[in-house]
């Protein structure tokens, strides 16, 4: 992607009467650009395939001698599949956006970009939802095929639960990639951008929950505490999201799942997805706010 | 004349009116208890179609037939029918709209003197369903029960037997109710009902000598809840989707001489809990030839449980498979008799010489497994990452690892086949397929959507050195 995408081209759709774009068309310009360039990079594609054929493999393995018991089965197969994408979607959703306004800088083509008659807002924003769509169509076809295993070994059963998960997912891959860009806007160096992204990856997957837990061991957290400080984690909170959806409660969690269902009830599933918008919004504007401050290029 | 014939027409009229509803008129059940004082002793009464309001006492042995057709309205109070002597059968009626009331305990049927037959009938909208209190040497058969719209402890049982040996309840429906409740009823043949919805779905108390046998249990808070019963056997019942806060698909508490056999336990909280059973020292369980999958915990047990045989038994991709309640170990329990164990689909070991059982012990030691026993507020953590990520730690540190809980001496290398009574709950592909061909399509078109122009303006040579290099 070092080749600056000027086409000959004779279409002109793209471009306006004025010699100025109005903002929702240069947005929708970038993110198109954003978008072809993603599906045609090489971690992208590999990403997409190892996510596919994971999400497939845990399928067809959770699915291994269940039979008939469709439910029971469907299940399984989520729950194996919220590990993959836990692991997997963070990774390539931060990756992503880590990438994308480091890279350009450091290409120096970020200086043409700006060069261009739009706003330092619509050209993040555009960035932004040019990758949100090329992750979300990435995620689509492993789900896609991992339902079809599922139409195929067990039928129609959970069909519902499947639907939020894919939903959910999308919606964790957005507040990841939010969390991406934020990181790619205050590094120079694209290098700097993926390592700092590996490091949320590993901060948010892994060393919070450990954390958690060894505070959980150490000063005997109450329920209400654990609750609070694990769904401040996007994952748990997507995790959680999941699972009462899938089970109309989180009596699966133990103690803190039953708390939680039992305090907000009903009103648990948008607490959660609060949380992801939240992790959504405020990292992405955090970095509108610095890259349409930031002088230099 | 114009008037007469109006006035003609306006009586037939009136008369064609009041006709049809004198039928659909709502009767008194004095008339079947009319029907019942002229009628001798161990005859069979006929009921005519219709609807009758208000309760029924019946104080006669006799036959009363209902033939599908008669329904009895119990109008919101009190018990509908009640059943005060013996020799009585009772069959093919529709009872609905009980009293509710908790300390009258309202039924749609009850029966103080056995035995009586009762069988054929739909009861709906009642508090308890039948209750036999006492009414030994009966037969409770093809009858459906549908509770009460209320909260689940609020529910009354939807079959209750009191000191009612020798009691035949087979082949019953139930939905929504409380419990299937037993209490200090012996030797009874409990088989094929169909319990859902409900609270426990098959309850003993104090009851001893008893088979359950091909018994559905679907969707309860619990499946069967044996306490203080001895000499029970379970047998192929299938038992599915219990998970009420403590659910449990089978639970022992304190019995004796208890065998688990052949049935079928899938997708409950816990598929097994085994509480201080048996609880004589002399006394032994077995519990073989089940399937217990996709539960969150498979077997579940005090630490003080001893004396059970577990062989034979397949425990399929349980979250847990075997596990304490509280710390502790089951070594007081065999996991394998005769060079027979069970099979775990966790058993990480092989089987070389191929004679059909590992040739390693299934010892299961999970770090975080352990973790939780000592502090369950960690089960939030499940599913997630980390916890691979402490398994992978112990992995790595054997020092870190924890005892094992059990150990299976000779685990089977396959699933042993098991003829089990699962009804199968396939519902049509075509959603799924639909909702799979949607989400690949949808990817692949919006793809080649975005995709297939060149999207970035192209700007003039001139407009480039102008604004880049300002």
């Amino acid at each position: 992607m070092t080749t600056l995408p000027i086409e000959t081209s004779t279409e002109s759709t793209m471009i306006e009467s004025g010699s100025h774009l109005s903002g929702v068309s240069s947005v929708i310009a970038f993110a198109r650009r954003e978008f072809r360039d993603a599906i045609s990079s090489r971690w992208f594609i590999l990403y997409t395939v190892a996510f596919t054929v994971l999400a497939v493999a845990v399928s067809f393995m959770s699915l291994a001698g269940s039979g008939s018991h469709g439910f029971a089965g469907f299940s399984r197969t989520t729950a194996g599949l919220l590990n993959l994408i836990m692991l997997v979607v963070p990774l390539m959703a931060l990756i992503a956006g880590a990438g994308s306004i480091a890279g350009e800088r450091e290409r120096g083509t970020l200086l043409y970009l700006l060069a261009q008659p739009i706003s330092r807002v619509e050209l993040l924003l555009g960035k932004y939802i040019g990758l949100a769509i090329a992750l979300c169509c990435s995620m689509c076809i492993g789900f896609g095929l991992s339902a079809g295993v599922l139409a195929w070994r067990v039928g129609g059963v959970g069909i519902s639960a499947f639907v939020m998960l894919v939903i959910f997912t999308c919606g964790l891959a957005l507040a990841m990639l939010s969390v991406g860009m934020l990181l790619s806007v205050m590094s120079r160096r694209s290098g700097v951008a993926t390592g700092l992204g590996l490091f949320a990856w590993l901060i948010l997957v892994f060393l919070s929950d450990l954390g958690l837990m060894a505070g959980t061991i150490l000063f005997k957290l109450r329920v209400q505490e654990v609750f609070a400080i694990g769904v401040m984690n996007p994952l748990q909170a997507f995790k959680m999201a999941v699972i009462v959806n899938m089970n109309a409660s989180l009596d699966v969690l133990g103690p803190v799942g039953m708390y939680a269902s039992q305090t907000f009830g009903g009103a648990l599933p948008w607490i959660l997805a609060l949380v992801l918008g939240v992790w959504t919004a405020v990292p992405l504007l955090i970095a509108l706010v610095i890259f349409s401050k930031r002088g230099s290029v | 004349m114009l008037k007469v014939q109006y006035i003609v027409g306006l009586c037939v009229l009136l008369a064609a009116v009041f006709g049809a509803h004198a039928q659909d008129t709502p009767r008194s059940s004095d008339e079947i208890a009319r029907l019942i004082e002229s009628a001798e002793p161990g005859s069979t009464v006929v009921v005519p179609e219709g609807v009758y309001e208000g309760s029924l006492r019946i104080e006669k042995a006799i036959v009363l037939e209902g033939k599908g057709l008669v329904t009895i309205d119990g109008l919101g109070k009190g018990s509908v029918v009640e059943i005060a002597v013996g020799d009585v059968e009772f069959r093919g009626f529709t009872i609905k709209n009980s009293g509710s009331t908790v300390d009258q305990e309202p039924a749609g049927i009850r029966a103080f003197q056995g035995p009586v037959i009762i069988e054929h009938n739909r009861l709906e909208d009642v508090y308890f369903g039948i209750d036999l209190r006492p009414a030994g040497d009966s037969i409770i058969r093809y009858n459906t029960v549908i509770g009460k719209e209320l909260k689940l402890g609020r529910r009354g049982d939807g079959i209750r037997l009191w000191w009612s040996h020798n009691t035949i309840v087979e082949d019953n429906t139930i939905d929504a109710v409380r419990d299937m409740v037993f209490w200090y009823s012996e030797d009874l043949s409990v088989a094929r009902n169909v319990v859902t919805n409900s609270r426990y779905g098959l309850h003993f108390m104090y009851s001893h000598n008893t088979t359950l046998r091909d018994n559905e249990l679907t969707s309860n808070s619990v499946g069967i809840y044996l306490m203080y019963s001895n000499n029970i056997h379970l047998v192929g019942n299938s038992i599915i989707n219990n998970r009420g806060t403590s659910g449990y698909g089978i639970g022992l508490k304190d019995c004796d001489a208890i065998t688990v056999e052949n049935n079928a336990l899938l997708a409950n909280r816990v598929g097994m809990y085994i509480d201080n059973s048996p609880s004589s020292v002399d006394s032994f369980g077995i519990i073989k030839n089940n399937k217990v999958a996709f539960n969150e915990i498979g077997m579940l047990s005090t630490p003080i449980t001893h004396n059970n045989v577990i062989t034979h038994n397949s425990f399929l991709e349980n979250e847990e498979q075997v596990t304490v309640h509280g710390r502790g170990q089951l070594m007081l329990n065999e996991f394998s008799a005769d060079g027979v164990g069970n099979f775990w689909s966790d058993y990480s070991g092989f089987d070389q010489d191929n004679d059909g059982v590992g040739d390693f012990p299934h010892e299961p030691r999970s770090l975080f497994r352990s973790l939780l026993a000592r502090q369950p507020n960690l089960r939030i953590f499940l599913h997630s990452p980390a916890q691979q990520a402490i398994e992978l730690t112990a992995r790595a540190f054997p020092e870190l690892s924890p005892m094992p809980i059990f150990v299976d001496h000779s685990p089977l290398a396959r699933p042993p086949e098991l003829d089990l009574l699962v009804s199968s709950h396939q519902t049509s592909r075509l959603p799924m397929v639909g909702f799979a061909a949607g989400l690949l399509l949808i990817s692949v078109i919006s793809g080649w959507l975005i995709a297939r122009q060149p999207c970035l303006p192209v700007l003039s040579d001139s407009d480039l050195s102008q604004r880049v290099f300002v």
